[in-house]
């Protein structure tokens, strides 16, 4: 069959019937995702010429961002101040302000410096919930069985990683209740937990569908009643290091003050999240704003080992029509609730809650041959059956899933009578820094928690896995920065390192026009949002 | 014309580890047996070559012998200098880790020339590799058939290799004086002059290592070859450590006289890929600066002196426009700052204060008038220090002040 093929979104929609329960037909999975998934496209990955994963394959995109010159030069820091510190939390996420927290409550002076403002993340995107073997007959052995299960990778997954996450996970939800967070309750105000796509138990606690959005309001509190000293609007232009090579800090990009500063810190914890917005292979993105892959660059040129660099997540459901909203994330809740995925003739084609990869791939399936349906200009997609739940459990929209009625708003149409249709979003970045169990990479000072490392999630990540991760990860590098701090003393502050990139650059012929990392997406518009002007005016100069 | 890069000091010959019987199959053991054959010959030879003193003095190196030489007493040392420790030099410990032979054998020709019965390789305890490759040479080559035959002939040595103490100013001649007497490496006054009185009052000859690793090659060869080997007027080769922001840095053995923009641009592979050249802080931290005008410049001792620079120990160290100059002449001060040794109050609080100034200003937190007490700093301070170290310090950022006074003034605060 061809795209011609495809059924017009009219015509489909005139198609749709209401119906309670559908049958899920045999369907056939092999080499599904060989064919369909994205990281599988060839010629979506080169070989790194440069750096420690030399010699590896990386998404090109990604590549290009790790093989590009830096944004400054010794001269730019000429007048620069610095300003010292215990620890360094680059990123104002979850990741990063549960370990500033964690830090401070040993009592070590921290700055976090996010390149937006605190809270702008992808933390507060996350709407399904998070993972923790709560329930009787859910243990933390299951959760460890579901999420290397679902990494389905042929490099493995660290496995000590997950084992430290998955035995930390009823202590985080303690610490976040403690912290202030809401969770959605019974009626004798025990959690509530739903099933994640791909795993064996319920074992995702949430609140509504904005979780990582509740979750960002208490983190955000506590930092700001903390002596945590802030610093908005400015991203890191560059990590600092010392004659050894250990990370002793950071050039801070001031926006506000359109200046360079340098941080020098014992220990810095790189929580900068994903790499969505660089929209890889053209795909729309659930992510927020700032997700450049910023981080994976800052480590990358001092020298820090990553991982899985070809792996992407592509969440099945990110809204596909109308086009304005396109890539903004339907949680997965959703479908762990009941919610059918239909094609053009109202069949299922997939069991919707298989890990992430296989329903996405199985997406792609069914619109290249030809059961998709077709909105115009290119858009494309599969309906998600919201009216079928609403019909089998009357209200449950308005009780669990607000911020989804608030998105069919938004589009001019109600879900709980007309299906959505999705296709899926670039998500995740299922690969990243190498880190042991504290985050600590293999450059002596510099942490990486959160999206931006990698090893836990192998190939695939599990819904509610991830905001799980940041607090596990993000926590535990806060207090092992505390505790080593004492110990140490601020270190040389140099950027040696980047004669090093630029040598190799030059030897492996690689261009030098492009200066990393990029911090906005390509179509920020600086001109028009006052906000951006100071990176406009340091990034001119 | 043979391809002028690494002839002597660093030729696959000479590159052999502690090997003794491949050093011996080889060009070692020539120049000693020559230089045994007829002592006396021996300063002579090497006045003829003009070999100069290469660990940054450019003294001719038969006067320092002839004075030894001239010297009564039976307890004669030499000391062969492996303390390198300025920034942007890394010549020594090439030679002490992978020529340790060509080191032995050339101390040991010195010690016959002056009649000298003490030779102790005093070395940076840092340079670890040097360390354990000396010591493997020399234990292979007091076992040797071939040091027995030189025992047997009357020439009674007592070899010695020595941790310094790690200090920058250990490297100072006196200093390694007082660190072979065990004390502290404090420099001492400059009379009398080692060659009069060092080590426990003894005539001390101190040369550097990269100088006596081209003694047994002269002897081997002849005064003339030596002589050839330069460019102009210059003799002998020498070795260049090259580094900053060039393509390939490293050391590099050249003739003596090679012009800086070949050092640069043949053998360095040229700037990397968009940066322009800046400065190059020639001879190291401790000297003059030199910028694109100085490019042509042939890297001798006295056609460096010509341009009010210095060769130094050979460090080249090439910065590119992205370089803020002001935040490495403050680096360089931190470091002579760490460095003083603290005798004299003028290099203590000197370079100390120096070091304040530069830091503020470069963090833009430093006033005119900073400034012009830095400037001031710069008239008052040289010649007041015992050893040298005063002095370097303040010649680099007096010459950064030639060059690039309005990098400073725009650091300052408005």
């Amino acid at each position: 069959m061809t795209m011609t093929d495809t059924v017009l979104f009219e015509d489909a929609l005139a198609n749709y019937k209401v119906v309670n329960e559908r049958s899920l037909p045999d369907i056939n999975y092999d080499g599904l995702l060989e064919k369909y998934h994205p990281d599988y496209f060839k010629d979506a990955c080169v070989t790194l010429n440069v750096g420690v994963n030399k010699g590896e394959i990386c998404h090109s995109q990604l590549a290009d961002l790790l093989q590009a010159d830096a944004r400054i030069d010794e001269a730019d820091l000429a007048g620069a101040s610095i300003i010292d510190t215990d620890l360094l939390v680059i990123g104002g996420g979850g990741a990063g302000c549960a370990a500033a927290l964690t830090a401070a409550e040993s009592g070590v002076r921290v700055i976090l410096a996010t390149k937006l403002r605190l809270g702008d993340s992808n933390t507060i995107m996350a709407e399904g919930g998070i993972q923790a073997s709560i329930e009787k007959n859910d243990t933390p052995q299951q959760h460890y069985d579901d999420t290397i299960r679902s990494g389905n990778s042929n490099r493995p997954v660290d496995k000590e990683l997950v084992a430290k996450m998955v035995m930390n996970a009823p202590d985080v939800i303690r610490w976040l209740i403690q912290q202030g967070m809401q969770f959605d309750l019974d009626e004798y105000g025990d959690l509530l937990t739903r099933k994640a796509g791909g795993t064996t138990e319920a074992r995702v606690t949430y609140f509504r569908d904005y979780t990582g959005l509740e979750m960002m309001r208490v983190l955000k509190e506590a930092v700001r009643s903390s002596n945590i000293e802030v610093l908005d609007y400015a991203p890191t232009v560059e990590l600092l290091t010392n004659e050894e090579g250990d990370c002793t800090g950071a050039v801070l990009s001031s926006l506000e003050e359109n200046s360079y500063k340098m941080v020098r810190a014992k220990s810095v914890i790189i929580a900068t999240g994903g790499i969505g917005r660089l929209h890889l292979n053209g795909f729309p993105t659930s992510n927020h704003f700032g997700a450049t892959g910023d981080g994976l660059v800052l480590a990358y040129r001092v020298g820090v080992k990553l991982r899985d660099l070809d792996s992407f997540q592509y969440h099945p459901s990110g809204l596909a029509y109308p086009q304005h909203l396109s890539g903004t994330l339907i949680t997965e809740g959703v479908r762990s609730a009941g919610a059918y995925l239909l094609n053009a003739n109202g069949d299922r084609f997939v069991d919707e809650l298989l890990p992430r990869d296989i329903v996405s791939a199985a997406i792609m399936r069914e619109c290249s041959e030809g059961r998709g349906i077709d909105a115009g200009n290119n858009v494309k997609g599969i309906w998600l059956d919201t009216p079928g739940l609403e019909l089998k459990h009357p209200g449950i929209f308005d009780a669990r899933f607000p911020k989804l009625i608030k998105l069919g708003h938004k589009c001019g149409t109600d879900p709980r009578k007309q299906p959505m249709l999705i296709y899926p979003t670039l998500h995740y970045q299922n690969g990243g820094a190498v880190i042991d169990s504290h985050g600590q990479t293999n450059i002596q000072g510099l942490y990486c928690v959160g999206e931006v490392s990698g090893g836990i999630h192998g190939r695939n990540r599990l819904m509610g896995n991830s905001l799980l991760e940041i607090i596990c990860f993000g926590r535990r590098a806060g207090e092992h920065a505390a505790k080593s701090s004492p110990r140490k003393v601020h270190g040389k502050i140099t950027i040696e390192h980047l004669s090093r990139l630029r040598r190799e650059l030059t030897l492996s012929n690689m261009p030098m026009d492009k200066k990393c990392p990029i911090l906005f997406p390509s179509y920020a518009k600086f001109e028009i949002d006052s906000d951006y002007s100071g990176l406009h005016k340091n990034s001119k100069e | 014309m043979d391809d002028p890069l690494n002839q002597v000091l660093l030729n696959q010959q000479s590159r052999i580890g502690s090997d003794l019987s491949l050093w011996l199959e080889g060009w070692g053991g020539d120049g000693l047996n020559v230089a045994m054959s007829d002592p006396a010959a021996i300063i002579p030879v090497i006045k003829e070559a003009g070999l100069l003193g290469l660990g940054g003095s450019g003294f001719p190196v038969y006067k320092k012998w002839q004075a030894i030489a001239e010297q009564k007493g039976s307890d004669k040392y030499l000391i062969c200098n492996g303390n390198e420790d300025e920034p942007g030099t890394f010549k020594d410990r090439l030679l002490l880790e992978e020529t340790p032979l060509q080191v032995i054998e050339g101390a040991t020709i010195a010690a016959l020339a002056c009649d000298i019965k003490h030779i102790i390789f005093y070395i940076n305890p840092n340079l670890k590799a040097c360390l354990k490759s000396m010591e493997s040479a020399l234990e292979r080559w007091l076992q040797s058939g071939f040091y027995k035959g030189i025992y047997e002939s009357g020439l009674l040595l007592n070899y010695k290799i020595l941790a310094s103490s790690g200090h920058y100013i250990a490297g100072e001649e006196t200093a390694a004086i007082e660190a072979v007497e065990g004390n502290f490496p404090f420099p001492r006054g400059k009379v009398p002059r080692p060659t009069e009185s060092g080590v426990h009052g003894n005539p001390t000859l101190v040369n550097n290592v990269e100088t006596l690793s081209n003694v047994s090659h002269i002897l081997r060869k002849g005064a003339k070859w030596y002589q050839n080997l330069g460019i102009g007027n210059a003799s002998g080769t020498k070795l260049y450590s090259l580094s900053g922001d060039v393509l390939s840095p490293g050391v590099y053995e050249l003739p003596m006289g090679t012009p800086l923009s070949e050092l640069i641009y043949n053998y360095g592979g040229g700037m990397l890929v968009g940066k322009e050249l800046k400065a190059v802080f020639a001879g190291g931290p401790s000297n003059t600066i030199l910028t694109e005008q100085g490019l042509d410049v042939n890297l001798d001792f006295e056609s460096v002196k010509v341009r009010r620079a210095a060769l130094g120990t050979g460090a080249m160290i090439v910065v590119s426009r992205g370089t803020g100059i002001v935040k490495r002449v403050a680096q360089y001060m931190d470091f002579f700052a760490d460095a003083s040794c603290g005798q004299c109050p003028s290099c203590k609080t000197g370079t100390y204060y120096m070091s304040q100034l530069l830091n503020k200003i470069d963090t833009g937190k430093g006033s005119k008038a900073d400034l012009d007490n830095l400037v001031d700093l710069c008239r008052i301070l040289p010649g007041s220090g015992r050893c040298h170290l005063l002095e370097g310090a303040v010649k680099v950022v007096d010459s950064s002040l030639y060059h690039f006074l309005s990098e400073y003034e725009k650091a300052l605060q408005e």
